[in-house]
């Protein structure tokens, strides 16, 4: 009973209905925005329609234009793209958040002061890279790759520069380290498990610190979807990839408002199914969690 | 010891913001190694991202202390607010941005006057308080409904205070003038990303005619992006980078002390 109310609160609710009522109120906007005539807005949601049916010619303007495509240049480049961004943007948190609190963990209970002040100098490497705009990054790859640039290449640029994968490892960090002095954890260090200097892995100091803040870290998670796809978008911009930016860019270049709308809704499902994938992890793992953060 | 690190961190905040207020400086100021019209293509631009910087802070702060405020105040208010807001921000901003200038991109391109630039700003001013309000109203309506539900204010209830005092009461608290400041520094860094991200794409798009009334560094790097090329100049494409990470990293700095603080 729990799953079909997750189901139908984060499948129907929050995935068809948010993303075919997101599309259509972006689409009222512009087309009133524009001042459309009421041949437009008839012509728009015809052509609206078709596309949710899966017709062939969805565009009444330019027949023979396939939404097959569009949804193909999404699956092809946008949806993997996002999800190796968010699978490193995962690790890197991982990783460095483990690192801090190590780091914490010996200054604290060894002395060992050197470990906070490589900590430190790695925070302010990672705070230089975080602000580095990510279209300046972008252009520099494009520049020395061109479109030959591969995708996990594209997807380090994307965590690691423009602040994402800073602003979660301070959010894991933080959540790991309040806990590094806490009552239970000093209990747990006296069972003599390993640190675990690298991950947080299971029965680890740091694999106890982490499975406390997997609830909170999770929906974080699920909440940078749309900067990923973000970022995403403006790297297929950037790279002249055949994606979902790309189109979109063209559609507004073109004043193209079903091409437009075309791509904003196919651009919502990438981002609904993969919010939609965390969310699940989230509902499996902690399915009480789940529950209270509704 | 601890007080000489704060201060010295400040300077060094202060130091690296402060390509936003040489770009107010005279002309004459300037070294001049460069071209002129790049000195004051670098200048304007820099001089209108100080200007969405203020304009934005200001009416996104004000919506967020008005917002935050009556979430707590009002259940039913805070959790419908909640939800539109929500829905909001699971749209990628530079979506949100790309929206809002589409419609009034034919407006801008046929205007290049002063109309034209206060159109372009209102509009970069809404994309960018829209994207930023969700994370900004949350991060004060959670703290400010902690502090109600905390001891001293069920005091403040027992002695006949309305809820609408108390609340006024705890938004001039030190814990939430700490909060706004954080909130501030994550309005300011946002509008900053998106108004250079949205500008370069727009540039590499639209080219010139693409924001002809908003110069933003972005759409300036954009615009010598072929200088990376062979025959071409790097430091024309690398110095408003270069300007555009001192400022970002300035922010950065205040907003990861804070947290680091708040943790």
């Amino acid at each position: 009973m729990r799953f079909l109310r997750f189901l139908a609160r984060e499948l129907l609710l929050r995935g068809v209905v948010f993303t075919v009522a997101g599309t259509a109120i972006l689409a009222c906007l512009y087309l009133a925005s524009i001042g459309a005539l009421a041949e437009s807005w008839a012509g728009t949601g015809r052509s609206f329609l078709l596309l949710i049916s899966g017709s062939r010619d969805f565009s009444i303007e330019h027949p023979g234009f396939n939404a097959g495509q569009i949804i193909a240049s999404g699956a092809a480049v946008t949806f993997p793209l996002a999800m190796a961004s968010l699978i490193l943007l995962t690790l890197a948190a991982l990783f460095s958040s483990t690192r801090a609190t190590v780091a914490r963990y010996r200054s604290s209970r060894h002395g060992q002061l050197y470990a906070e002040g490589v900590r430190n100098a790695s925070q302010l490497a990672s705070s230089v890279l975080a602000a580095v705009p990510l279209f300046v990054g972008f252009w520099v790859l494009a520049t020395g790759f061109g479109s030959r640039a591969t995708f996990p290449l594209i997807a380090v640029a994307t965590v690691v520069l423009g602040g994402l994968s800073w602003d979660a490892t301070r959010f894991l960090a933080s959540d790991m380290l309040r806990n590094v002095e806490s009552t239970h954890a000093t209990v747990f260090s006296t069972l003599g498990r390993p640190l675990g200097r690298v991950f947080p892995l299971p029965g680890t100091f740091c694999g106890y610190l982490f499975s406390s803040s997997l609830p909170r870290f999770i929906p974080y998670l699920a909440g940078k979807v749309p900067a990923i796809i973000g970022a995403v978008t403006i790297a297929e911009i950037v790279f002249s990839f055949p994606g979902l930016g790309s189109t979109l860019l063209e559609a507004l270049l073109a004043t193209d408002t079903d091409l437009l709308v075309a791509s904003v809704f196919i651009l919502l499902i990438v981002n609904a199914i993969v919010a939609f994938l965390v969310k699940t992890i989230l509902f499996l793992i902690y399915p009480r969690w789940y529950e209270k953060a509704l | 010891m601890r007080k000489l690190s704060s201060i010295l961190k400040a300077v060094c905040v202060l130091a690296l913001a402060s390509p936003l207020a040489l770009a107010w400086a005279p002309p004459s100021w300037l070294p001049g190694v460069l071209a002129p019209s790049f000195e004051a293509a670098l200048q304007a631009s820099f001089r209108q991202l100080s200007v969405t910087l203020a304009a934005t802070l200001a009416v996104t702060t004000l919506l967020t202390v008005a917002l935050g405020y009556l979430s707590v105040l009002s259940m039913r208010f805070g959790r419908t607010g909640a939800s539109i807001l929500n829905s909001v921000e699971s749209v990628p901003s530079i979506l949100v941005a790309l929206f809002c200038y589409a419609p009034v991109s034919g407006y801008l391109a046929r205007h290049a006057s002063g109309a034209s630039q206060t159109v372009s700003l209102a509009v970069f001013i809404l994309a960018a308080a829209l994207t930023a309000l969700p994370e900004a109203v949350r991060s004060v309506a959670i703290p400010l409904g902690d502090l109600y539900h905390r001891k001293y204010s069920l005091s403040f209830r027992s002695y006949g205070f309305t809820k609408r005092r108390i609340l006024a009461v705890l938004m001039g608290s030190r814990g939430m003038r700490n909060t706004l400041k954080r909130v501030a520094a994550a309005v300011v860094l946002k509008t900053l990303v998106l108004d250079c991200s949205f500008g370069f794409i727009i540039q590499l798009g639209f080219g010139s005619y693409g924001t002809p009334a908003h110069a933003s560094p972005g759409a300036l790097i954009a615009a010598h992006r072929d200088a990376l090329f062979d025959g071409g100049t790097p430091i024309l494409f690398w110095l408003p980078s270069l300007l555009l990470v001192l400022i970002s990293l300035s922010f950065l700095l205040t907003l990861g002390d804070r947290k680091e603080v708040a943790a």
